[in-house]
C-alpha cells in the first residue's frame, strides 16, 4: 500500500522506545511511566472520538481497573498478571453491558452520562468499606518487580504499544471507515449499511479495556489504590487536553499531546517550583488558540503543503 | 524548532546538577500549591539558612532541594527518583499526604535513604513501610497515636477540672479518607470509656458544605463534647450553621490540619476547641517556638499558618544534629546517631524517637489540645506547656 | 407555563412526595430547597451559555472563585458589606467576560467543540493558579453574623439564610426568560441559539450576540459567586466542583432550558437532603445524584425526543 519507509520511521522509534531504560536513569524512567500512562488513556480516548462520542469516563474505567486488579490481589491474593489482566477484562465487562444504556445517548448527553457513571463506581468503592478499604483505600504488600524502575517502565511501554496498536488496528481496518461515517453523518451512515450500534460498542468495549487495563497496570506498579486517587478527575481531564493538543482523530496526536504535556509539566516544575501550573494553564491556552487542529494536524497540514 | 528542543532538555539537566559540590544534600518534597507544603518547604529553608550561617554541618554547608510532589502519587515517586538518581541527595524529608506517601513506600525501600517524614499520617503507610525499615524516621504522629493522644488529654481534662463534664462524645467526619481514618481510630479508643456516636459529612473542601445533616443528628444525640474532623474551609461555616440551628454543645472541637485566615477575629470562633501540634502563643512558653515564628515572619512576611512550618523547620534541625552525632554521612551511623535525638522542638515537645506498632522511629505521638481565646489559640494540654486554663462551657448562642 | 395533561401524574407523584417527606422530616424540605437554590443559582449561568453559544465552559466555577475573592477582598479591604461590593464586582467580571470571550473564545468558535471545552480547561488551570499565587492556597472566610439567621418552628431551629439562593436562581430564572422572550436582544439570542445561520441571515449580528450571552453568564455566575463568598469558605481550587455539577444538572434539565434546571436542581437538592437524612447513609447521596442525572437523560433518549 505504502513505501517501506513509511514503516521504518514507526518501527525505529519502537525499539528506541524499549532501549531507553539502557540509556537513561531512573528519574527519566518514572517521568515517562506516567508519560506512558496519560498517553495510553488518551490514545484510547481518541478511539471513541472517531465516532463522534466524546467520553467523559476515562477516570471512572481507569479507576474500575484499579480497584478489579489491587481486590483481586489482596484478597484474593491471584498473580499480578491475572490481577492487571482481569481489571482489562472487567473494565471492558462493564463497558459492554453499560454500552446498551449509553450508546443511544448523543453529544453532551453521552459526555454527562459516562462522568455519572465513573462518580457511581467511585461511591460504590468509597462507601462499601468492608471489600474496597473504603476511603482509605487498600495497600498492596508488594508492588510488581520489587520496585524495579526499568522493569516498571517495560511493563508500561508494553501497555502503551498494546493501546497504539489497538489505535492503529482501528485506524488500518474497516472500523476506520465505519466510525468516521458514523461521525460525519450517522443517518448516511446507517442507509449505507453500517451497524452503528455495533460499531459504537466494539469502540467504547475496546477504549475501556486498554483503560481499566491501564488502572491496573498503574495500581500494580505504584502499590496502592484510594478512591480519591484511583477516581481522580485528572485521568479524564488530562488525556483530553493531550489528546486535543497533539492532534485528534489519529494515533500520533495523543502521542505526542501526551509527550509535549506530560514533560512539560515535569521541567516547568523544576523551573518553577512556586506557580509552574500557571504556566501549563497559559500553555493550554495558547496551543488551542494558535494551533486548532493541533500539532500533529498541523504537521499534516505543513506536510500536504509541500508536496503540492 | 530543533535548536529550542535540545536547549529544552539541556537545561533541564543542568539546573539540576549544577550545584555546589561538597555540600550536605537534602532533598525534599511537599505539594507546594497547598498551604501545608508552601509552609512546610519554607520553615525547612528557614532551618537550612540558619544552620549554614551558624557554620553548617560537619564543616560543610547543607543543601535543600525540593521538588514539588502536586499531591499526586506517580509525581511523588518521580519526585524521589530525581532527588536520589539526578541531585544525588544524601537524606530525604517532607511528605504530608498519606497517598502520595504509599506510591513513594516501594521507592524508598529500593534506596534505603534515611527520611525524616512530615506527614503520612495513616497507619497504612506503616504497615507498607514493614519493620524492616529502621532508615524511615516518622516524625508526625500517627492517626491512631492522636486518637489514643486525644484519650488521654481528654481523661487528663476531666481528672483536672471536674466541672468539665465528657461522657457523651459526637464525632462528625469528613467522608474522606483523613475523616475517616480519624473516625476509625477514634471509635476503637473511646468506646470503652465513653458514649461514642459520630456521622459524615461532605466537606466544603471537596466541593460540600452543608452541614445541616450531620448537626440535626449531632444535636439528637445531645454530646457533651461535638468533634469534628474536616479542613480550614468547614471551620467558620459550621459554625455558623451550628449557631443557625442553635447547636451549642458544651464542648465545640475542631480538628482541621489548618485553620482558615482571621478565623480567630470571628465572634463565633471564641472558645472554640481545637487539635493541633503547634500554635504562635507556644512561643510564650518555647524559646525556640520563639526563635522560629519571629524568623519566619522576618523572612517571609507572613505568619505561620499551618503546624507544618514548625514540622518541616524541626526535621531539618533533627536531621542535621543526627548526622553531627554521627561525626559522617553514613546512613548506618546516621541512623544510630537519629536514635538518640533527644531535640526540644518549635513545636513545644521534645521529639525522640521509639517504635510505634509496626516501625521502629516514631517521633511525636501527641496532638495537643488547644482553645480559640480572644483571637489566639491557647494550649490546655498537655499541662506542660499550657498557656491557659480551658474556658468552659461553650457559651451558648445569642 | 401551561399545564399540560402529561404533567399531571408527575404534579401528583411530586405533591405525595412532598407530604411524604412532611410527615417523616420537615427539615429535609427546607434543606433540600435550599441546597437546590445554590444549584441552580450557579448552573442557570452555564444554561444560558450552553443554550446560545454552543460552549461548554469548564472554567464555569472558577469563574465564581474569581468574583468570590474579588467580593472578599474589596469587603476586607474597604469595609463595604459584600452585598454591596456585589455591584462593583459584578461590573469588574462584566469587564473581565468580555475579555475572556474576545482574546480567547471567540477564536475557537470554528473550531471543533472540543477545543474550546480545553480552551476553558486551560483558563480554569490559569484563573485557579493565578488567584493562589497572589492570594496564597490559604482558605478564607469572612465572618459575618447575618449568615446564621435563623427561625424557630416548635422545637426544631433552622438556618433561612440559604434560602436567598433560592431567591437567586427564581430572580435569575425568570429573568433570563423574561428577556428571551420579551426584548429584541432576547429574541435575537434565541434565534442565534437555535440557529446560528439562520439568524445570521436574517441579519442578526451572531457575534455580538455571543458576546453578550458569554459575559452576561460570566456578571451573572460572578453575583453568584459573591453571595457563595458570604456563606462559604473560599481557596483556590472552591469551584472546580461547582463546574461539573452544573454541567450535570443543564444535561439534565435539557439543554436550553431554564425551567429545567430549577425542576432538576428541586429534585436533586432534596433527593441529596432526604439521604443525608437517613442516619449513616449520607455517603451514598453521591450516587442518588448521578443516579437521578442517568435515569432522567436515558427516559428521555428512549422515549425517541430529541436531544
Amino acid at each position: 500500500m505504502k513505501k517501506p519507509a513509511n514503516y521504518i520511521f514507526p518501527l525505529a522509534l519502537i525499539f528506541a522506545g524499549g532501549l531507553l531504560p539502557v540509556f537513561l536513569g531512573a528519574y527519566p524512567q518514572a517521568v515517562a511511566r506516567s508519560v506512558f500512562t496519560f498517553m495510553a488513556l488518551a490514545i484510547s480516548w481518541d478511539m471513541l472520538l472517531r465516532s463522534g462520542q466524546i467520553s467523559f469516563g476515562i477516570a471512572g474505567f481507569f479507576g474500575l481497573g484499579s480497584y478489579t486488579a489491587i481486590i483481586l490481589s489482596v484478597r484474593a491474593g491471584v498473580a499480578p498478571v491475572v490481577a492487571m489482566l482481569s481489571a482489562a477484562a472487567f473494565a471492558a465487562l462493564v463497558a459492554f453491558l453499560l454500552g446498551f444504556l449509553v450508546l443511544r445517548l448523543r453529544s453532551t448527553y453521552f459526555s454527562i452520562t459516562t462522568l455519572a457513571l465513573g462518580e457511581i463506581f467511585k461511591v460504590i468503592i468509597h462507601n462499601w468499606s468492608s471489600f474496597t478499604g473504603g476511603p482509605e483505600g487498600l495497600v498492596l504488600p508488594q508492588v510488581v518487580f520489587g520496585g524495579k524502575s526499568s522493569s516498571l517502565y517495560w511493563l508500561s511501554y508494553a501497555i502503551l504499544l498494546f493501546a497504539v496498536g489497538a489505535s492503529v488496528l482501528f485506524e488500518k481496518s474497516k472500523m476506520h471507515f465505519s466510525l468516521t461515517a458514523i461521525r460525519n453523518n450517522e443517518i448516511a451512515a446507517r442507509t449505507s449499511g453500517i451497524n452503528i450500534f455495533a460499531n459504537l460498542l466494539i469502540a467504547f468495549t475496546a477504549s475501556s479495556l486498554i483503560q481499566g487495563l491501564v488502572g491496573g497496570v498503574h495500581v500494580m506498579s505504584y502499590g496502592f489504590a484510594m478512591p480519591d486517587t484511583a477516581f481522580d478527575a485528572n485521568y479524564t481531564l488530562l488525556p483530553l487536553a493531550m489528546a486535543l493538543l497533539g492532534g485528534i482523530h489519529s494515533t500520533w496526536g495523543p502521542i505526542i499531546g501526551a509527550l509535549l504535556l506530560g514533560v512539560i509539566s515535569e521541567y516547568l516544575k523544576l523551573m518553577i517550583p512556586y506557580g509552574h501550573l500557571l504556566v501549563y494553564g497559559l500553555i493550554i491556552i495558547l496551543v488551542i488558540l494558535f494551533m486548532p487542529r493541533g500539532i500533529y494536524g498541523l504537521i499534516k497540514k505543513e506536510r500536504s503543503k509541500r508536496n503540492g | 524548532m530543533k535548536k529550542f528542543l535540545t536547549m529544552f532538555v539541556l537545561s533541564a539537566f543542568l539546573a539540576s546538577t549544577a550545584f555546589a559540590q561538597g555540600a550536605i544534600k537534602i532533598g525534599a518534597n511537599w505539594n507546594l500549591a497547598d498551604i501545608t507544603g508552601n509552609h512546610g518547604s519554607k520553615g525547612a529553608m528557614l532551618a537550612v539558612e540558619e544552620i549554614n550561617k551558624a557554620g553548617g554541618v560537619l564543616g560543610k554547608q547543607l543543601q535543600l532541594v525540593i521538588v514539588d510532589d502536586e499531591g499526586k502519587g506517580d509525581k511523588g515517586v518521580a519526585a524521589i527518583e530525581k532527588l536520589v538518581t539526578v541531585d544525588k541527595v544524601d537524606f530525604l524529608i517532607g511528605g504530608m499526604s498519606s497517598a502520595v506517601a504509599l506510591a513513594q513506600v516501594p521507592t524508598m525501600k529500593k534506596y534505603q535513604k534515611v527520611v525524616v517524614s512530615t506527614g503520612a499520617a495513616s497507619y497504612l503507610v506503616e504497615n507498607a513501610l514493614g519493620a524492616d525499615a529502621d532508615w524511615y524516621f516518622h516524625l508526625h504522629p500517627w492517626d491512631y497515636t492522636q486518637g489514643a493522644s486525644y484519650l488521654e488529654g481528654w481523661t487528663a481534662i476531666r481528672n483536672k477540672y471536674p466541672n468539665i463534664k465528657i461522657d457523651r462524645m459526637f464525632l462528625a467526619y469528613e467522608e474522606g479518607a483523613f475523616g475517616k481514618s480519624s473516625y476509625d481510630s477514634s471509635k476503637k479508643m473511646f468506646e470503652k470509656d465513653f458514649q461514642f456516636d459520630g456521622e459524615s459529612f461532605k466537606s466544603a473542601a471537596l466541593g460540600g458544605g452543608d452541614y445541616t445533616a450531620m448537626i440535626e443528628k449531632a444535636k439528637e444525640y445531645k454530646p457533651d463534647i461535638f468533634l469534628w474532623a474536616g479542613y480550614d474551609a468547614d471551620a467558620l461555616p459550621m459554625l455558623e450553621q451550628a449557631k443557625a440551628m442553635r447547636f451549642s454543645p458544651p464542648l465545640f472541637v475542631g480538628a482541621p490540619p489548618g485553620w482558615p485566615k482571621d478565623f480567630g477575629k470571628s465572634k463565633l470562633a471564641d472558645n472554640v476547641t481545637l487539635y493541633g501540634m503547634w500554635a504562635p502563643s507556644i512561643n510564650d512558653v518555647n524559646p525556640v517556638s520563639k526563635k522560629f515564628y519571629d524568623a519566619f515572619v522576618a523572612k517571609y512576611k507572613e505568619e505561620p499558618a499551618t503546624y507544618f512550618g514548625p514540622l518541616a523547620y524541626s526535621a531539618v534541625y533533627v536531621l542535621a544534629e543526627g548526622i553531627k552525632r554521627a561525626g559522617s554521612l553514613d546512613s548506618t551511623a546516621v541512623i544510630k546517631a537519629l536514635e538518640q535525638t533527644k531535640y526540644l522542638s518549635a513545636l513545644g515537645e521534645t521529639i525522640s524517637f521509639s517504635p510505634s506498632n509496626v516501625i521502629k522511629h516514631q517521633g511525636i505521638r501527641n496532638q495537643k489540645i488547644l482553645q480559640w481565646q480572644n483571637g489566639r489559640q491557647e494550649v490546655i494540654w498537655p499541662f506542660e506547656v499550657q498557656t491557659r486554663p480551658p474556658v468552659y462551657p461553650f457559651p451558648a448562642w445569642k | 407555563m401551561t399545564v399540560n395533561r402529561k404533567a399531571v401524574p408527575w404534579i401528583i407523584l411530586g405533591a405525595a412526595a412532598v407530604v411524604a417527606i412532611l410527615a417523616w422530616k420537615p427539615t429535609v424540605l427546607i434543606y433540600g430547597v435550599q441546597r437546590a437554590g445554590l444549584y441552580a443559582s450557579v448552573a442557570i449561568p452555564m444554561a444560558l451559555v450552553l443554550g446560545i453559544v454552543h460552549i461548554v465552559n469548564l472554567a464555569h466555577g472558577e469563574i465564581m472563585m474569581v468574583s468570590a475573592y474579588l467580593t472578599y477582598n474589596i469587603a476586607r479591604s474597604i469595609g463595604l458589606d459584600p452585598w454591596l461590593a456585589l455591584l462593583p464586582v459584578a461590573l469588574v467580571m462584566g469587564i473581565m467576560g468580555y475579555f475572556i470571550f474576545q482574546l480567547t473564545i471567540r477564536h475557537t468558535l470554528k473550531a471543533p467543540e472540543l477545543n474550546q471545552l480545553i480552551l476553558t480547561f486551560g483558563i480554569a488551570i490559569t484563573m485557579t493558579q493565578a488567584i493562589s499565587l497572589i492570594f496564597t492556597p490559604q482558605t478564607r472566610k469572612l465572618p459575618l453574623s447575618y449568615v446564621s439567621m435563623s427561625a424557630t418552628i416548635g422545637e426544631t431551629s433552622f438556618g433561612v439564610y440559604d434560602f436567598v439562593y433560592v431567591a437567586i436562581a427564581l430572580l435569575m430564572g425568570f429573568g433570563i426568560k423574561w428577556f428571551l422572550s420579551n426584548t429584541r436582544m432576547g429574541k435575537a439570542a434565541v434565534a442565534v441559539g437555535q440557529n446560528p445561520r439562520g439568524a445570521a441571515i436574517v441579519g442578526i449580528d451572531v457575534m455580538k450576540t455571543y458576546v453578550f450571552i458569554f459575559t452576561v453568564s460570566v456578571i451573572l455566575v460572578g453575583m453568584t459567586g459573591s453571595v457563595f463568598m458570604t456563606r462559604q469558605s473560599i481557596f483556590p481550587y472552591v469551584g472546580s466542583p461547582y463546574t461539573m455539577k452544573s454541567f450535570s444538572l443543564v444535561a439534565m434539565a435539557g439543554i436550553g432550558s431554564i425551567s429545567g434546571i430549577i425542576y432538576s436542581s428541586l429534585l436533586l437538592g432534596i433527593a441529596e437532603a432526604a439521604i443525608n437524612g437517613i442516619r449513616g447513609a449520607s455517603g451514598w447521596s453521591g450516587i442518588v445524584f448521578f443516579l437521578i442525572i442517568i435515569i432522567v437523560i436515558a427516559v428521555r433518549a428512549y422515549k425517541g425526543r430529541k436531544l
